[in-house]
């Protein structure tokens, strides 16, 4: 039997390569004669000889199909009466020695067959293309949710998702999002394209853009609404071009992982890349490089409980440093600093999460020293039967002499009360729903109400 | 006319049909529970062979740990199955596979039947190898991706008889499931 199971592995092993490259061939030598037949409307007669081999090839398949599933069978009787967790089986239980050196040859069969599996997925999904998954959504309300001077239906985002499998280390991913401007004209940003090489859990060096990861909904929410359950995100963690003052994006370099400790994981985030600048009141992450040489980067940590009453609480840490110019003549130049910490609790009940941000922010030209602002928002969502209702406050005070909020269009202090639902239609959709009041607080004192409809899918 | 013109037509067809031979073989649904991935791991890390369960019927999922939306739901309507069975007096073995082979391991999938109270010793909650999650899961029609932090899927439940035969799959939200047990 064991030198049988020995023998049985290494032809196991070969087999199905052998199976499916004859199968390759079968299907182009087989495809060849009905071309030809219907080509000429007689069959040929060398036609028929070939049809004879490919019968007797079909037959050899067949039985070494039968013969590595019967090696199979016989590999996994043992294997089960070994692992106390294991299934019942038929089987009698072995002999402690017995059982001993044949766990450890199962151990070595399972590899190979773990292996032997890992190929085949790897070439199914080669065969078979990528495939293109995106987001979409439309809606209407009072205003703009992004721009407050609009108002009516508006077209959202279009987002294309494309995270093809290159191996077991190489990793990429690229999202392209197409999005309507204020002026109504469609704009087409890639917003990310990393790739990355993955080590272990522990570690992956992505470089290229990627979001920059702060907080917690930077990294977790992205342009696909549909994965959002409020409406849209914080009015000041906006992507950059919607107004947001934090940068969103990073072209760089970023180091990420997680490691597990006291039964739940760190995660830890390290990163550095291009400093933004601001461009026609936005933060342009200069995707093709800088010409005036600054890096920013920045780190996150975090922990995530996974176990007890905490089970889905995250608690983390983040700060990030920035040399931004803007396009002023002469420009500003502003050193930022920006840190604070995030907490999430995310079970199948709940999902609230808050964030700060202080910035403390140096005038490196002008020469008006430090300026210090705060940001943040708390949010409570708790996800019922029928939907996700939810709430949000958020609040920013912008020292509006840091020329750095002062280039930014979106840069004004405001506080917003927001109250929601979500519904979902099905797997793939869901509508929601959001009341919000607005209150500038100092380049203006404007006041605004907003009801809002959205339609988001995901395909 | 070219006399080399048919064999090229010839050629091209030829090819056509193995694409479409090749691509019809890789859509392809397994008929057995024993054509599928066999190495997994269970919630406790002991080996299990999903060819060894063949003898009850089987009724397979698949979700994520950090899933808060589709699969407590799945997981839901699994259980109205077991009470179903349990009425009748008829065993099962009820098989969840994690999408997220990197971040659910045998230690998180524990964890969260016991925070789920699914702890029925005919329940198997499955790591396994990103490759053998994707194969099975192609196999059985479990149609999945990666954004992220978040796994796109749909809700999905497939049958296997006690022989291990594929018997059907539902959506248990929508589909009339009842018609498959």
């Amino acid at each position: 039997m064991r030198c049988l199971t020995t023998t049985h592995t290494v032809t196991k092993k070969r087999a199905p390569h052998r199976i499916h490259a004859i199968l390759a061939l079968l299907a182009v030598v087989g495809a060849m004669p009905c071309a030809m037949a219907n080509a000429t409307g007689k069959p040929d007669p060398s036609l028929v000889e070939m049809q004879k081999k490919l019968d007797q090839s079909l037959q050899l398949i067949e039985a070494l199909t039968e013969r590595v599933r019967e090696l199979e069978a016989r590999q996994a009787v043992p294997a089960a009466a070994t692992a106390p967790g294991a299934p019942a089986t038929s089987n009698a239980a072995t002999p402690a020695a017995e059982a001993t050196t044949g766990t450890s040859r199962l151990d070595a069969d399972e590899r190979k067959l773990e292996q032997l599996e890992k190929e085949n997925a790897n070439r199914s999904t080669d065969d078979t293309g990528l495939p293109l998954h995106g987001f979409a959504d439309v809606g209407i309300g009072t205003h703009n949710p992004i721009n407050p001077d609009l108002k009516g239906a508006y077209v959202g985002n279009l987002d294309f998702y494309l995270a093809p499998h290159l191996g077991d280390h190489t990793r990429a991913l690229f999202e392209m999002n197409t999005e309507v401007g204020s002026e109504g004209s469609v704009d087409v940003d890639l917003e990310r394209a990393q790739i990355g090489y993955q080590f272990n859990d522990q570690a992956t060096v992505w470089v290229g853009r990627y979001h920059t990861p702060y907080g917690y909904i930077n990294t977790s929410l992205h342009h696909g609404s549909w994965v959002n359950n409020t409406l849209r995100r914080p009015k000041f963690l906006q992507f950059e071009d919607n107004g947001g003052i934090v940068p969103a994006h990073t072209v760089g370099m970023w180091l990420t992982g997680a490691v597990h400790a006291g039964g739940g994981k760190f995660l830890y985030d390290v990163y550095a890349g291009n400093s933004q600048e601001i461009v026609d009141g936005a933060l342009d992450m200069r995707n093709a490089g800088t010409s005036n040489g600054h890096i920013g980067g920045g780190a996150r940590l975090a922990y995530q409980f996974k176990t007890g009453r905490v089970d889905g609480l995250m608690l983390g840490v983040h700060a990030f440093t920035s040399t931004i110019t803007d396009d002023a003549v002469p420009s500003n130049a502003t050193r930022v600093l920006a840190y604070g910490g995030f907490a999430v609790f995310d079970t199948d009940q709940w999902e609230n999460i808050a964030e700060i941000y202080l910035f403390d922010d140096r005038d490196i030209r002008g020469g008006t020293s430090t300026h210090r602002s705060t940001a943040g928002f708390l949010q409570l969502g708790y996800r019922a039967t029928w939907g996700v209702p939810y709430a949000r406050y958020e609040r920013t005070v912008l020292e509006q002499s840091d020329p750095y909020f002062a280039a930014l269009e979106g840069g004004a202090s405001y506080h917003r009360i927001a109250l929601g639902a979500r519904f979902d239609i099905d797997l793939k959709s869901a509508i929601k729903l959001e009341l919000a009041n607005t209150r500038l607080t100092d380049r203006s004192l404007d006041r605004y109400g907003e009801g809002l409809v959205q339609y988001a899918i995901r395909f | 006319m070219n006399p080399r013109a048919p064999a090229s037509v010839r050629s091209q067809a030829a090819w056509l049909c193995a694409a479409l031979l090749c691509t019809t073989a890789a859509g392809a649904a397994a008929e057995r529970l024993d054509q599928l991935p066999q190495a997994w791991r269970d919630d406790l890390n002991q080996r299990l062979v999903l060819g060894d369960l063949v003898g009850h019927r089987v009724i397979l999922s698949m979700a994520y740990t950090q899933c808060h939306r589709t699969c407590p739901a799945t997981l839901h309507e699994l259980q109205r199955m077991q009470q179903v069975l349990d009425r009748r007096g008829e065993q099962a073995s009820f098989v969840i596979v994690g999408y997220d082979a990197d971040n659910d391991d045998p230690q998180s999938w524990h964890r969260y039947r016991l925070t789920h109270g699914l702890a029925r010793d005919n329940w198997h909650f499955l790591t396994g190898t990103p490759a053998t999650v994707r194969r099975l899961a192609r196999a059985l029609g479990f149609d999945f991706w990666n954004y992220d932090l978040h796994v796109m899927h749909d809700s999905r439940v497939v049958f296997f008889d006690s022989e291990g035969r594929y018997s059907g799959g539902v959506s248990p939200a929508t589909g009339n499931w009842a018609a498959l047990l």
